[in-house]
C-alpha cells in the first residue's frame, strides 16, 4: 500500500504532462489522440516495434546511469554524451586494427576498449574536481565539445570510408560484431550486457559497503567526511564509474549496431539519458524503467513523424513536461510532510 | 599599411565583434550569482534566443523587434528560474538544466512550426557597423573599437554600467550583501527574494540578447546547436572574472581572441589538423579554468536557495 502511495504522485505528475502536451499538440492542429495512439502502441505491435524499443533502451540506460551513477554521490556528469563518443572511438579502433582476432577474443576486448576510453576521458573531469576543484558541469560539457571534434578526425582520418558521404571510417572486422540474442529482427546481446550492467549497479550501491559510502556521501558530504569517507575519492571514483558505463553505451553502438564510427552515431541519448535520470530522481534502480518508457516514447515519436507528419520535437517537450511534473509533485510531497 | 598590420587590425576588430556574446551572457550571468541564483541554463537560453530573434525578425522585417523578443523569451526564462528556485526552493542545478533541455528543443522546434521545412533557410540583414564620428578616424584604434556594430558599443556600456551600479550604489551593496549573506541582508529588510527575482530575469534577458546576436551579426540565420558551447563557456568565464563586471569583459576579449584565433588558422590552412583547432577555445576555457578557479572569488551563497524560516543557513 506504501508503495502504491509512494508511486501515486509521479503517475499524476506523468497522466498532467500527458495532458498538457495534448493540448499542445492540439494547438499545433493536430489530432492528440491519434498522435498519443501511434505513440504508445507503435513499440507492442509489431515484434519489429518492440526490438527497436530494446535497441534503443540499451544506449539509453547506459547514458542515463552515466548520469545517477555520479549523482548518488552529488556531482554532475552532463558529459555522458563526450564519454560515449571517446568510448565509440576506443572500441572502433581495437575492432579495425585487431580485426583478424577470432570473435571469442575480439568481441570482450573492443567492450572492454570502450569502456576504459569512456572511462578515461571521464577520468579527466574526475582528476580537474579532484586536483583543482573545477565544477564538474563546466568540464564535463567542455569535454563533449572536444570530443565532437575529435570523432571527426578519426572519421576523416587514416581509417575514413571513402565511398562514405559522411565521415565513417571503415567497417571493423566481422569477428567484433556482437553476437546476435534473435536474428530477425536483429537484437544483440547488446541488451543483456545493459542489463548486467544496470543490475551490477544496483548491487553495488545497495548491498556494498562502499556503494553506501557513495550514496551517503551524496546525501550529505559534510557529514560523511566527519565520519572518515574520502569523499574527493568518492566523487572521482563514481565520476569514472559514470563514464566508463557511458563508454559501454559507445562499443555497443560500434559493435552492435553501425558495425563502424560514424560521427553523429551518438544520436540524443546523452540529452536524453540527463532527462531519465532527472525523471527517476537520480535513482539507479529506477532508470532502466524509466529508460524502457522513455524508449517507447522516442520510437513512437519517429512513427508519429512518419505516419502523422508531427515533428519529433513534439515528444522532446513532452519530455521536459513530466519532468518539470515530477519535479513539481515532489515539491507537494514535501508539503505535505 | 603593411600585412602584418592589416592582419593584427583585422583580427582585433573581430575580437570585439566576437566578445559580445560573451560579455552579455557572462554578465547575465553574473547578476543572477551576485544575488545567489546559480543559472546553468545559458546554452539553452542562448539557442532560444538565437532561434526566436531570427525568427521574429524575419517575420516582422525588423532585427530590433527580434532583439527585443530575444530579451523578453530569455527573461520569462529567468523568472521561470526564479520561481522554482525562490519560491518552491527547488534544486538550482536541476531547475537550471530542465530549463536547458527545455531551450533546447524549443530552439528547434519554433523555426519547424514557423517556416516549415525548407531547403534554403532565410536571411536576416546582419548589423550595419556604425562608424564614430572623429573616434573612428583614429590610427589603429579607430578601425578597431569605433568602427563596430551597436551591440559592442552597448555591451562595454553595460559592464561599465554594471560595475557603477554594484560597487558605487547602494542598490548595488543590497545586491551583493544577498549573496554574500541573505539572512544578514534579510534582517537588515532587503527583500531577498524580490531582488533574486530581478537579478534572475535581467540576466536571463542579457542571455537572450547574446544569443539572438549569432544571428543578427554571424549568419544571417538560425541552425541547430548554432551556440557551440558558448553559454557553457560564459559560465567558466564568469568564475574566471570573479563574479565582477569589469573582469568578465576583459575575460571575455580573451576567450573571443580564441575563437577568432581558431576560426582564422581554420581558414589559413595551417599545417594542424582543423579538428584540433575547433578544439582550441575549450582547452583554452579548460587551461584558464585550472589557474583560476581555486583562487576565484565566488558569492558566498552562490547556487544555495535562502529560506527565511530555517534557522540555519
Amino acid at each position: 500500500m506504501t508503495q502504491i502511495k509512494k508511486f501515486f504522485p509521479y503517475l499524476i505528475a506523468v497522466v498532467a504532462a500527458f495532458i498538457a502536451a495534448g493540448i499542445f499538440i492540439a494547438a499545433l492542429k493536430f489530432n492528440p489522440i491519434k498522435a498519443y495512439e501511434t505513440i504508445f502502441f507503435t513499440s507492442f505491435r509489431t515484434p519489429n516495434g518492440f526490438i527497436q524499443t530494446l535497441t534503443k533502451w540499451v544506449p539509453l540506460t547506459l547514458v542515463s546511469l552515466a548520469f545517477t551513477v555520479p549523482l548518488s554521490s552529488g556531482k554532475f556528469n552532463i558529459g555522458a554524451e563526450g564519454q560515449m563518443l571517446v568510448g565509440a572511438i576506443g572500441a572502433a579502433a581495437v575492432g579495425i586494427t585487431c580485426a583478424s582476432l577470432p570473435p571469442i577474443l575480439l568481441v570482450p576486448m573492443i567492450i572492454l576498449a570502450g569502456i576504459l576510453a569512456g572511462a578515461f576521458w571521464g577520468l579527466i573531469s574526475a582528476w580537474l574536481l579532484y586536483q583543482f576543484n573545477i565544477n564538474e558541469i563546466l568540464s564535463t560539457v567542455l569535454l563533449n565539445f572536444i570530443s565532437f571534434a575529435l570523432i571527426d578526425y578519426v572519421a576523416t582520418g587514416p581509417w575514413r570510408d571513402p565511398a562514405a558521404g559522411h565521415p565513417t571510417t571503415v567497417a571493423i572486422g566481422a569477428n567484433g560484431f556482437l553476437p546476435m540474442l534473435v536474428n530477425q529482427p536483429p537484437l544483440t546481446i547488446g541488451v543483456i550486457l545493459a542489463a548486467l550492467a544496470a543490475i551490477l549497479i544496483y548491487f553495488y550501491t545497495d548491498k556494498t559497503t562502499s556503494g553506501y559510502e557513495l550514496v551517503v556521501t551524496g546525501a550529505n558530504p559534510r557529514a560523511s567526511k566527519v565520519h572518515g569517507i574520502n569523499i574527493r575519492q568518492m566523487f572521482l571514483f563514481s565520476m569514472v564509474i559514470g563514464a566508463g558505463l557511458a563508454g559501454l553505451a559507445g562499443a555497443i553502438e560500434v559493435s552492435g549496431t553501425q558495425h563502424r564510427l560514424i560521427e553523429g552515431l551518438h544520436s540524443n541519448f546523452p540529452t536524453l539519458g540527463l532527462i531519465i535520470g532527472l525523471i527517476a530522481r537520480g535513482k539507479n534502480q529506477a532508470v532502466p524503467f524509466v529508460a524502457f518508457f522513455i524508449a517507447i516514447l522516442e520510437v513512437g515519436a519517429s512513427a508519429m513523424q512518419r505516419t502523422l507528419q508531427i515533428p519529433v520535437q513534439v515528444v522532446l517537450i513532452m519530455e521536459a513536461l513530466i519532468l518539470i511534473f515530477i519535479l513539481l509533485s515532489d515539491l507537494i510531497k514535501r508539503r505535505q510532510k | 599599411m603593411s600585412g602584418v598590420e592589416v592582419f593584427l587590425t583585422d583580427f582585433l576588430k573581430l575580437t570585439f565583434l566576437s566578445m559580445v556574446p560573451f560579455v552579455l551572457a557572462g554578465q547575465g550571468t553574473m547578476l543572477g550569482g551576485r544575488t545567489g541564483v546559480f543559472n546553468v541554463a545559458q546554452e539553452g537560453i542562448m539557442l532560444t534566443g538565437a532561434s526566436v530573434g531570427f525568427l521574429v525578425g524575419y517575420l516582422s522585417g525588423s532585427v530590433f523587434v527580434g532583439a527585443l523578443s530575444a530579451m523578453l523569451v530569455g527573461g520569462l526564462f529567468g523568472l521561470v528560474l526564479a520561481y522554482f528556485t525562490t519560491t518552491l526552493k527547488m534544486d538550482q542545478f536541476v531547475v537550471g538544466l530542465a530549463l536547458f533541455f527545455t531551450g533546447l528543443g524549443l530552439s528547434s522546434l519554433l523555426p519547424k512550426l514557423a517556416l516549415g521545412v525548407t531547403l534554403t533557410p532565410p536571411l536576416i540583414p546582419t548589423l550595419p557597423d556604425i562608424a564614430i564620428p572623429l573616434l573612428s578616424k583614429i590610427p589603429v584604434l579607430g578601425p578597431i573599437l569605433f568602427n563596430q556594430n551597436i551591440l559592442v558599443y552597448l555591451s562595454i556600456l553595460l559592464s561599465v554600467a554594471l560595475w557603477y551600479i554594484l560597487f558605487r550604489t547602494n542598490l548595488g551593496l543590497r545586491l551583493r550583501s544577498i549573496g554574500e549573506n541573505p539572512k544578514a541582508a534579510d534582517s537588515l529588510g532587503i527583500s531577498v527574494n524580490r531582488y533574486r527575482y530581478l537579478t534572475s530575469i535581467i540576466g536571463g534577458m542579457l542571455i537572450g540578447l547574446a544569443g539572438a546576436y549569432l544571428p543578427m551579426v554571424y549568419t544571417g540565420t538560425f541552425t541547430d546547436l548554432m551556440v557551440k558551447g558558448r553559454g557553457w563557456i560564459a559560465i567558466a568565464l564568469t568564475f574566471f572574472g570573479g563574479w565582477s563586471p569589469l573582469p568578465i569583459m576583459f575575460g571575455s576579449l580573451f576567450f573571443a581572441g580564441v575563437e577568432v584565433l581558431s576560426y582564422r588558422m581554420q581558414v589559413g590552412g595551417a599545417f594542424i589538423p582543423y579538428q584540433f583547432l575547433i578544439m582550441l577555445p575549450y582547452i583554452a576555457t579548460i587551461i584558464v579554468m585550472i589557474f583560476t578557479f581555486g583562487k576565484a572569488k565566488v558569492p558566498s551563497f552562490l547556487g544555495q536557495n535562502y529560506d527565511r524560516e530555517r534557522r540555519t543557513l
